[in-house]
């Protein structure tokens, strides 16, 4: 109880001091007649005073962050947390629409998209780790997948046929990373490891040896589908029911694996071994199977966030170009605390911040694009250090299950 | 069970290994030998890494020159792969890119003897046995800027630029004045993004610069741009590439109904170069300076947009590159 009330006095400090710089920030633009123009899609724009706007905001923001301390509320650290975080975005957001509109609703779109791939590898970390196997291979099966699914596009004349080929090709570089953690009980970061590198090779000699060779370069992407009805609603039509394909299957499995994990026996199985493996063993579950099917599905998630990258995004291939996102997703994985629901709200602030970042720098606005490429990292930070709830990994997770 | 599977799988991988040394023996003994680093990347990677490849295998067949390659993997790799080649008796060794300057650099002076010349390397203190191959990218880009200046209606034009590293900058602030130069009014978005191996980034990058109105997206950062200039022919608007001609490597030899041209940098003519002065004994520490004057830059053919760009503006184009060439015309771009 000392200790956590020591936390929320110094975590409210930090709310406190931003929001005060904040409002030290908007006397910038007080003094002048300046004006912010946002967007909302085809709804229209509305414009507000700069200077005055930020101010209040921070004023709300100071006051939702003075609240917690004074009444010493700690379940209301969270609230203060995402006040302060929403009173800094909507300032950076005011900042950039000076005099030249800026549109929310593209931006949302944008980061929606953006986070697709981290999401579904978050996801595929999520079914792993759940049944206690680590999967930092992630990056190496959405590579492969990127790549397979491409080839396969090109050779067989069809794109969906190329979807299927990267889910596939996912789940059997995943099956080689449970047959080396599980069957063969190697440390799951070096299988991980390994895999990633691997990947690295074949895929350089697939693109040589099949796509440069051949002279192919480039397939068509994956078409847009505009939900009937639902893509009419405002603001959410835009950005939600327009989407491509895997943006849409992300959303789907997002609440679907929420439902598996949580609602069904299969769900709690698989939460069982990863947390406590000896257990379920003994109340009959087949540990070794359950842990080969998670892992491949885990797999077949990854598959189709590299299929997001060749398929869907750039309708090409080239070296690397998953880019790291397989990691990153391990970081969303983590902010979302091994929860679909969390995993796909880290996502969207990976997504976020890089669609932020690209629209900053177009407006022109001053803020280096270094710091907002680092602001979720920060974040994450934050949530694995406790502040908002703790972040603990299943309990078994990473343990190799030697049967007795 | 365990210990049967990894012997047999060892073996396995050993006789694929064995099966591949066999297949690309080379046979014959050569008179000197060049060895080419790449940066992280492939030589047949359609980009930067594979023109140097291209320049080091036009001087070793003009010169009967033995040529290898190491492909990089990871940054940490650089030295080691340096390494490699100056400890099997290379006589000249190239490496690619600006990221290996440091490697190339430490490896010079614990090789003497042996000729490096780095691609877009520049040494603050040339060591006799070094030397760079830089580009005057922002005359590059410059063309590219007046291009697209001359091709917008919507007088917005956007870059899509990779790592804010000194060769994308002058390639990034000589397509702002170029395009300043035709028309002082005009608007230019642009965007860095940390890394060239990401094009969805770039798609994403491009896609917000047309929605502010650009109608004309020069990519310039690897990939990461040709996912920009990817973006341009989705949306129906003009894309111009880089480095080379992105008509055959992005565009996989059309058809390219949107792609104006490419800001060329003739990185095989740098390559050339350097190998050939190393050979034949001309090679001087410090550096060569590719630009309009010695085919160092340059633009790449229109291909499918011939007909839609007018005769002015290729006449222009034409001016521009003659003026930059005899000093006439300055890109004004300081670092």
């Amino acid at each position: 109880m000392e200790k956590s009330n020591y936390k929320t006095i110094v975590f409210s400090a930090l709310t406190i001091i931003l929001n005060l710089l904040i409002i030290r920030f908007s006397f910038r633009f007080l003094g002048q007649d300046l004006k912010s123009i946002i967007g909302f899609g085809k709804l229209g724009s509305i414009s507000v005073f700069t200077g005055r706007t930020i101010f209040i905001l921070a004023c709300l923001g100071l006051a939702g962050s003075i609240f917690p301390l004074v009444r010493r509320l700690e379940k209301f650290i969270n609230l203060s947390f995402f006040v302060t975080a929403f009173v800094a975005v909507a300032t950076l957001i005011l900042w950039a629409g000076i005099d030249s509109k800026f549109d929310i609703v593209g931006l949302l779109a944008l980061s929606l998209r953006l986070s697709t791939p981290i999401v579904l590898g978050a996801l595929s970390g999520i079914l792993c780790e759940r049944t206690g196997v680590i999967n930092i291979a992630i990056e190496g099966m959405m590579l492969t997948a990127a790549c397979i699914g491409f080839t396969a596009a090109l050779y067989l004349g069809n794109i969906w046929l190329g979807l299927i080929c990267a889910v596939v090709s996912g789940a059997v570089m995943s099956l080689l990373h449970a047959f080396l953690s599980v069957t063969m009980i190697t440390d799951q970061i070096i299988s991980g490891t390994v895999i990633n590198i691997l990947a690295v090779g074949l895929t350089g000699f697939i693109r040589r040896s099949f796509l440069i060779r051949a002279r192919l370069s480039r397939t068509a992407i994956l078409p847009i589908i505009t939900v009937p009805l639902l893509a009419k609603i405002p603001i959410i039509g835009a950005i939600i029911f327009t989407n491509q394909p895997i943006v849409f299957m992300m959303m789907g499995l997002v609440a679907l694996i929420t439902i598996l994990l949580f609602k069904t026996r299969w769900g709690l199985r698989t939460r069982s071994i990863g947390e406590h493996p000896e257990a379920a063993d003994t109340v009959g579950i087949n540990v070794f199977k359950m842990k080969y099917q998670n892992v491949m599905l885990g797999g077949m998630l990854a598959g189709l966030a590299g299929a997001w990258f060749s398929l869907e995004t750039t309708g090409s291939f080239d070296d690397l170009m998953t880019n790291g996102k397989g990691f990153i997703a391990l970081a969303a994985m983590i902010f979302g605390k091994w929860h679909p629901v969390g995993a796909f709200t880290g996502g969207l602030i990976f997504g976020f911040s890089d669609a932020l970042q690209i629209i900053f720098q177009i407006k022109g606005i001053p803020i280096p694009p270094q710091f907002l490429w680092m602001l979720p990292y920060l974040i994450t930070m934050v949530v694995l250090a406790g502040v908002i709830g703790k972040s603990t990994p299943p309990a078994a997770d990473g343990k190799p299950y030697i049967k007795r | 069970m365990k210990k049967v599977l990894l012997l047999a799988l060892s073996i396995l991988l050993l006789s694929c290994i064995t099966l591949y040394a066999e297949g690309t023996r080379e046979e014959e003994e050569v008179g000197m030998k060049v060895g080419l680093v790449t940066d992280v990347g492939k030589v047949d990677d359609k980009t930067f890494n594979q023109f140097a490849y291209e320049g080091m295998m036009r001087a070793a067949e003009e010169f009967d020159l033995k040529a290898d390659y190491i492909e990089t993997l990871q940054p940490t790799d650089y030295e080691k792969n340096i390494q490699t080649f100056a400890e099997e008796g290379y006589d000249i060794i190239v490496t690619v890119g600006f990221m290996l300057t440091d490697a190339t650099v430490m490896m010079a002076e614990k090789y003497p003897d042996i000729y490096f010349t780095g691609v877009d390397q520049f040494y603050p203190e040339p060591l006799p046995n070094t030397m760079g191959l830089l580009f005057s990218e922002d005359q590059s880009g410059f063309v590219a800027g007046a291009l697209a200046a001359m091709m917008t209606e919507t007088d917005v034009i956007g870059i899509v630029a990779g790592m804010e590293i000194p060769p994308v900058i002058k390639f990034r602030k000589g397509y702002e004045n170029g395009a300043k130069y035709i028309n002082p009014g005009i608007k230019v978005l642009g965007v860095y993004i940390d890394s060239f191996t990401a094009p969805d980034r770039g798609k994403a990058a491009a896609e917000a610069q047309i929605a502010e109105g650009a109608d004309v997206i020069f990519g310039a950062g690897g990939p990461t741009g040709s996912g920009g200039i990817v973006a341009a022919m989705e949306k129906g608007v003009y894309g111009i590439g880089v480095d080379q001609d992105e008509y055959y490597t992005t565009m996989g030899g059309g058809p390219a109904p949107y792609l104006l041209s490419s800001a060329m940098k003739r990185v095989d003519n740098a390559v050339y170069t350097g190998v050939k002065a190393a050979v034949e004994g001309t090679f001087e520490g410090g550096h060569w300076f590719g630009n309009a004057a010695n085919d160092g830059i340059g633009y790449a053919p229109f291909h499918d947009t011939e007909s839609k760009v007018p005769g002015r503006v290729k006449d222009k184009l034409d001016e521009i590159i003659r003026m930059l060439g005899d000093g006439s015309l300055e890109t004004g771009v300081t670092l």
